[in-house]
């Protein structure tokens, strides 16, 4: 039984139970997205043609979309559409809702992926650092810099380092985006933006989690062996902090996607966070329900992922 | 006065006895004032209560419009001068400037306050409501009432915050509900943007409350004096609301803290996106203008605005923390 602890059985039965666990969820989350765009919406139909339109073209596009059916039956149709992802057109310019969001993810990984390990080194590194040095005046000024940090808008960070070192001293391009390796000079300054933000967020929880190991007895145990401080902190505390940090950090994946929302705006990156703006701008429901859905199973998705790499990294912990 | 009070009494004046008993609250409290930064922080956060309250009176003594047309008239300008610097003209209304259609900054920052805590008090109070009710009646029945509350709370939970809050703005600002609420007697008060940004930050944001709840009064449940009180024949709700929720309570004033940050937050973001406060001067709309302001070298309507939100976020934040600390010692360690 030992044996089979991180052996494949038990993970593939956790994934597979925790996957079937979570499909009421979905199916509520679906609801939930159903009824707010089809029932509290009041009329999708005149949101897209405009309060203007015959009534012979209002009915005929209630029936197109499947608006005339009973509610049971849309629900039946959203989820078809969410199970074979296939979310229509959208209103606006009639693309696939799959083309565009398929057009968004390289802008936004681009993005993203890079700003989020950035991220993370600096903010585990900068937590140990002032976890090392707890009491001294570097956490002090740390957690206050920190405090201080979270407590000014996003929008605000975004708008005067824009300002500053793009319009000012003209280190990085204002706006825009290029693929392939043009892409970096425009994801640099978001990216910056990206990581300062992140840091302020990430350090005291880090800082927290870093406490909490260094009062445990087995750090007192390698004291008292006289081992070094350092040898203490990266060798034993780093590699018990590693459970708390990978958890938070996997369950932020899912908002690679979504997370770059403001800096794309901003920045003109044309990724998913400015295709889900200028949805919400237009009104352009198929868009922003397949936003919901896709966005909510990446979540579930990497929570259970989350869950199994947790216990992968702790074997007190059992997969059940 | 019975001999033994008045030995008792001699004694604690000779200094020998101290018998001083704190109930919970006084003892965070004690431990709260230690901090001086948390009451100096505590401070800042009641002259902007006051700020805003008085922004409140003001608006139902003369109304929106009738400030703004006061203020300028104040000001003696017949043609307002727009984005006219800070200190360009000796009136005080004018100390931040003026913004794109002549309007004095400082007014529009003062009434932003009251904007800011509209939606923090009333988004955090429907949050914590819906937060604490549902986490009181999961961990304390548990059963089937547990299972339900966990589905929804896992359900809503699973929605990306930021889809979520978009989708739900979103919505309520198309069709129905707007017609709805037009019509009704709030509408007279608070706008529907404002209304919208409450209620979505009250929808979305409770779930983590609902967790704690929850998972502490499973563990109070199990206490004697509960068990106490049911020996005695206690109705179930009256143990519930007398017995257990004052021992979760804490967890209440710690998250209505922190929703209240959320809550602020939320409305510059939203009101910037185009879904949230879009009738009353408010920290969002202005932030949101000066966007296409800054550019153009006019920095004090972002400046008025975003200091004001920073002092009143940062205020919050430490005094939630400080507040985290007093009420729950565990948790300092």
């Amino acid at each position: 039984m030992e044996q089979s602890l991180w052996g494949r059985g038990p993970v593939i039965g956790f994934v597979i139970k925790r996957l079937l666990y979570n499909i009421p969820v979905l199916l509520g989350v679906a609801l939930i997205t159903m009824l707010l765009f089809n029932v509290a919406s009041g009329d999708p139909v005149s949101i897209k043609l405009g309060k203007a339109a015959k009534e012979s073209q209002r009915k005929a596009l209630a029936k197109q979309m499947g608006l005339d059916k009973p509610l049971v039956a849309q629900y039946g149709d959203f989820l078809v559409q969410t199970v074979t992802l296939d979310f229509g057109e959208s209103w606006n310019d009639n693309t696939p809702v799959r083309k565009i969001f398929l057009r968004g993810v390289g802008p936004t990984l681009s993005l993203s992926i890079p700003a989020f390990f950035t991220g993370a080194i600096l903010s585990i590194a900068l937590a140990l650092l002032v976890a090392y040095h707890r009491g001294g005046w570097l956490d002090r000024f740390m957690t206050m810099a920190a405090i201080a940090g979270i407590s000014i808008s996003s929008l605000v960070y975004i708008l005067v380092l824009q300002w500053l070192l793009a319009d000012q001293l003209k280190l990085f391009p204002i706006w825009g985006y290029e693929y392939g390796w043009g892409a970096l000079r425009f994801i640099a300054l978001p990216l910056l933006i990206w990581v300062l933000l992140s840091v302020g967020q990430d350090l005291r929880y880090f800082r927290t989690v870093a406490l909490e190991e260094i009062g445990r007895d087995y750090v007192r145990t390698a004291r008292s062996k006289g081992l070094s401080e350092n040898r203490i902190l990266f060798k034993h505390v780093l590699r018990n902090c590693s459970i708390p940090i990978i958890t938070r950090l996997v369950i932020t994946v899912p908002f690679l996607i979504t997370g770059s929302f403001l800096l794309e705006i901003f920045f003109g990156i044309p990724g998913l966070g400015s295709t889900l703006y200028t949805a919400i701008q237009n009104s352009d429901f198929p868009v922003i329900k397949a936003f919901t859905m896709l966005g909510t199973v990446m979540f579930v998705l990497f929570n259970i992922l989350s869950d199994v790499l947790y216990a992968y990294f702790d074997p007190r912990i059992r997969l059940s | 006065m019975s001999s033994e009070g008045a030995l008792l009494e001699s004694a604690q004046e000779a200094g020998e006895l101290e018998l001083e008993v704190r109930g919970p609250w006084q003892e965070a409290w004690r431990r709260f004032k230690k901090d001086r930064f948390a009451m100096f922080f505590l401070m800042v956060f009641g002259t902007f209560f006051l700020l805003a309250l008085s922004a409140q009176v003001v608006e139902l003594v003369q109304g929106d419009e009738a400030t703004y047309a006061k203020s300028l008239a104040e000001l003696g300008l017949d043609f307002p001068e727009s984005h006219a610097p800070p200190t360009s003209r000796a009136f005080p209304l004018a100390l931040f400037g003026l913004d794109w259609s002549g309007r004095s900054v400082l007014l529009r920052v003062y009434h932003g306050c009251k904007v800011a805590f509209l939606v923090g008090t009333f988004g955090g109070i429907l949050s914590v409501l819906i937060g604490m009710t549902l986490g009181l009646l999961a961990g304390f029945f548990g059963g089937w009432v547990d299972g339900l509350v966990v589905y929804i709370y896992s359900t809503v939970a699973s929605i990306p915050y930021l889809l979520l809050m978009l989708a739900f703005a979103f919505i309520l600002k198309q069709g129905g509900f707007a017609t709805a609420y037009r019509e009704s007697f709030l509408a007279n008060y608070v706008s529907l943007g404002l209304f919208n940004i409450i209620l979505v930050i009250g929808m979305t944001s409770w779930v983590s409350l609902c967790r704690l709840v929850r998972a502490e009064t499973m563990k109070v449940r199990e206490l004697d004096f509960v068990q106490a009180a049911r020996s005695l024949g206690f109705g179930q709700f009256r143990i519930l609301f007398k017995h257990v929720l004052p021992n979760v309570f804490h967890l209440v004033i710690i998250s209505f803290s922190l929703t209240f940050v959320i809550a602020i937050k939320t409305e510059v973001i939203l009101t910037f996106l185009g879904v949230g406060v879009d009738k009353e001067p408010s920290w969002g709309s202005m932030i949101a203008i000066a966007k296409n302001e800054l550019m153009r070298g006019i920095w004090w309507p972002l400046a008025a605005a975003g200091g004001m939100l920073f002092i009143l976020t940062l205020s919050i934040n430490y005094v939630g923390d400080a507040l985290r600390d007093a009420l729950d010692p565990k948790l300092k360690d």
